[in-house]
């Protein structure tokens, strides 16, 4: 199983790519931690880019359902989502 | 006379050449405010019912409030209103730049334009000397917003329109500064005056009740602002643009004319991707404004420009399927220049390529591909060949080319880049603002969809509430007039810095969604001034203001506002979304159409409107709306 990760802006400048594909992951968490290996030495910054972060499947967010432990299907779009204004 | 109010109304007979200095009506500044809201007054008395939009019985309304003229933050804008020859509905439109400014110094609150000009004129208001001069305009019809002002002087404070102005294209809008009045189709109204410019000036100062109260709390909040993590951070970093990194993840971003909600190249027009790339300087783009959400980008080729807002990076970029920030701008530059609404002309745009997919029309355009766009643009503005068809809009367009079902309007006026689909409050915005399909009449979706608090908007909770707050603060707020970003303040910074994921945040989410009542209660309570609207309109008028006399403001101008549009002939049937928006799912098994008839109910039970979107006789004497 296949799934989608999407990076916001900052995180895909840090690693140099704004999205790319994870194999394996069962769950939202899974999905995030391998995000994060993708990082290697540079987990911290992940870290912190993150703090602020929701985290989207399909353009939901997931807290508004079981959270990290939201089960993903193949080809799901799981997106790192920033808070922001405009119009 | 009120403070912060000039106390006069121009009345201005462009086919008599005549103009009259009048008072302004103080019970109507009591009941309306100002801006859209006395303007709307206006345009309900002085006009019958069905009259030609672009004829000579249709009034040009600009209109300041008691806030401008202040330095007060975001407080230089002024409304247009008139009927919208777009919708055929009521049409209003807000712009900063510097005109209201000059408006209010020349000692005019309302200018009223009148009839319409045999031959091109501009005008020119002298607030000192209480005259208006009438100068033939001929040498300037046909040239540029930027152009028109740079040659009438770039000191002064100039309303002008473009070429797409001119030749009344029905989304043409009004430009100040770089800003620009631009929904409805206000522009075609001033075109059709054979009005290209009004230039205001004068020396009147604004006379306030508390001057010394006000400046120690706009100092003070002016400090708070800079340390708001929005208004004193993100905003200046990436600019409004800044958003796509939000509606993008969140399946609400404007993709193929609305098919989708998320486009996998989106962030090459986000603006942090503007601000690595383009960026050569941030500003305010409105007199007095601390914000500095504006942009000026270096395209090559194109050179330096404004830079494109959110609406536009969408509606011009991932909805065209061209998500390159160069074209963009360039297209942004030239229908700034032309004097275009870029929400409906990318609307619009997208419309006429999914009629070419589906083999209806071929305008020469085709999603993904920027060859022909900006010819095509051009030829909108000046209503030349297929140009013509488009310059009338998505719903016109779809009448006689067909489509309906994917015609991006709501009420004939475009939709701008929030896909209803994944924020339900914000669909039931679209589907009951007065003036159509549009976000700036209550912005529910920063509350629901966009901002730090993310409630559930695929729920029904609030989804009926928190439309009618809204927009009844934002009918108060674009009275003052203020620039609705002000609202972004309303949450403080502590949410911001909250984990999505943190108890905290959850549990302030939760009690949010479920505040239904309780929000309406706090909101309508008329206890003390608390928030910088109610704090300014205090030290400025001398009147007593709350949050719930803003409600009570905003629900009596947004309820005029209806019974302009039924006795213009509009219905109930009128409240609605695309069938697009409603039938078909922006991403398979996720999210499905937008569940407006589950809220509509609710929405008009909390109106005070009958089932038929009627505002009862009780609701009217309420308002004391007199119609």
């Amino acid at each position: 199983m296949s799934v989608t990760v999407e990076l916001t802006y900052e995180l895909g400048k840090a690693l140099g790519t704004s999205r790319f594909e994870v194999a394996g992951a069962a769950t939202v968490a899974d999905a995030v931690r391998l995000a994060r290996e993708r990082f290697g030495e540079q987990a911290l910054e992940f870290d912190r880019l993150t703090r602020l972060a929701a985290v989207s499947v399909n353009g939901v967010l997931v807290t508004h359902g079981r959270g990290l432990r939201t089960r993903l299907s193949d080809g799901d779009r799981v997106s790192f989502v920033r808070a922001s204004a405009g119009g | 006379m009120i403070r912060g109010y000039a106390g006069r109304v121009l009345d201005v007979d462009l086919a008599a050449r005549t103009f009259t200095f009048g008072p302004l009506d103080e019970e109507t500044a009591r009941l309306y405010l100002g801006g859209k809201g006395y303007g709307a007054r206006l345009l309900y008395d002085l006009t019958p019912a069905g009259i030609d939009p672009l004829g000579p019985a249709n009034p040009l309304i600009f209109a300041t409030g008691p806030l401008n003229g202040s330095v007060a933050p975001q407080s230089n804008r002024f409304a247009v209103v008139c009927k919208s020859p777009l919708t055929g509905a009521i049409g209003n439109a807000a712009c900063g730049g510097s005109f209201a400014y000059g408006l209010k110094r020349a000692g005019v609150d309302v200018l009223v334009v009148r009839h319409q000009s045999a031959s091109p004129v501009r005008l020119e208001i002298d607030g000192d000397r209480s005259h208006v001069a009438f100068i033939d305009a001929s040498d300037l019809w046909g040239k540029g917003t930027g152009e028109t002002q740079a040659i009438l002087g770039r000191k002064k404070h100039h309303a002008v329109i473009g070429p797409a102005g001119e030749h009344q294209v029905l989304f043409a809008g009004i430009v100040s500064d770089e800003r620009i009045a631009a929904r409805t189709g206000v522009g075609a109204v001033m075109g059709s005056k054979r009005l290209k410019a009004v230039t205001a000036g004068g020396s009147r100062r604004l006379e306030m009740d508390d001057e010394r109260a006000f400046k120690e709390y706009t100092k003070w909040l002016g400090a708070m602002f800079r340390r708001h993590p929005v208004l004193g951070d993100r905003l200046k970093r990436v600019g409004t643009s800044g958003i796509v990194s939000t509606t993008n993840p969140r399946n609400i971003l404007p993709t193929r004319n609305f098919k989708y909600g998320h486009h996998p190249d989106a962030l090459n027009v986000s603006g942090e991707f503007m601000a690595d790339h383009a960026l050569t300087g941030v500003k305010s783009s409105c007199i007095h404004c601390p914000v500095t959400c504006g942009r000026d980008v270096e395209i090559e080729g194109v050179g330096r420009v404004k830079g494109p807002e959110y609406e536009t990076v969408a509606l011009l970029g991932t909805n065209l399927d061209v998500p390159d920030l160069t074209r963009v701008a360039e297209w942004n530059h030239l229908a700034d220049e032309l004097g275009m609404d870029t929400i409906s002309l990318g609307a619009v745009l997208g419309f006429a390529m999914e009629l070419r997919e589906r083999g209806l029309l071929d305008a020469g355009v085709r999603f993904g591909d920027p060859a022909g766009v900006s010819d095509l643009i051009r030829d909108i503005a000046r209503r030349n060949g297929l140009g013509n068809d488009l310059a009338d809009g998505v719903r016109r367009m779809s009448e006689k080319y067909g489509g309906r079902p994917y015609a991006m309007h709501v009420k004939g006026l475009e939709l701008s880049a929030y896909d209803p689909r994944g924020s339900y409050a914000q669909g039931v915005e679209y589907a009951t603002t007065n003036r159509g399909g549009c976000h700036v009449q209550g912005a529910s979706m920063y509350m629901e969809s966009t901002g730090p608090l993310t409630i559930n908007p695929h729920s029904l909770h609030l989804k009926a509430d928190l439309p009618v707050v809204m927009q009844n603060l934002a009918c108060a707020i674009n009275s003052m007039v203020l620039c609705i970003f002000t609202t972004y303040g309303m949450l403080p910074g502590f949410i911001h810095r909250l984990s999505p994921s943190s108890r905290t945040h959850r549990a302030l989410t939760a009690v949010f969604e479920h505040s239904g009542p309780l929000l309406r209660l706090a909101l309508g309570a008329k206890v003390a001034p608390v928030l910088w609207f109610e704090k300014w309109l205090t030290y400025i008028t001398g009147e007593r203001f709350t949050a719930g006399h803003l409600q009570e403001i905003g629900e009596r101008i947004f309820t005029l506002e209806r019974m302009y549009n039924l006795r213009e002939g509009l219905t109930a049937a009128d409240d609605t979304l695309p069938d697009r928006m409603l039938f078909e799912p922006t991403f398979p098994g996720t999210t499905s159409g937008h569940p407006l008839h589950l809220l509509l109910p609710r929405y008009y039970a909390l109106r005070g409107w009958d089932r038929q979107g009627v505002p009862t006789a009780r609701t009217l004497k309420r308002l004391h709306v007199s119609v």
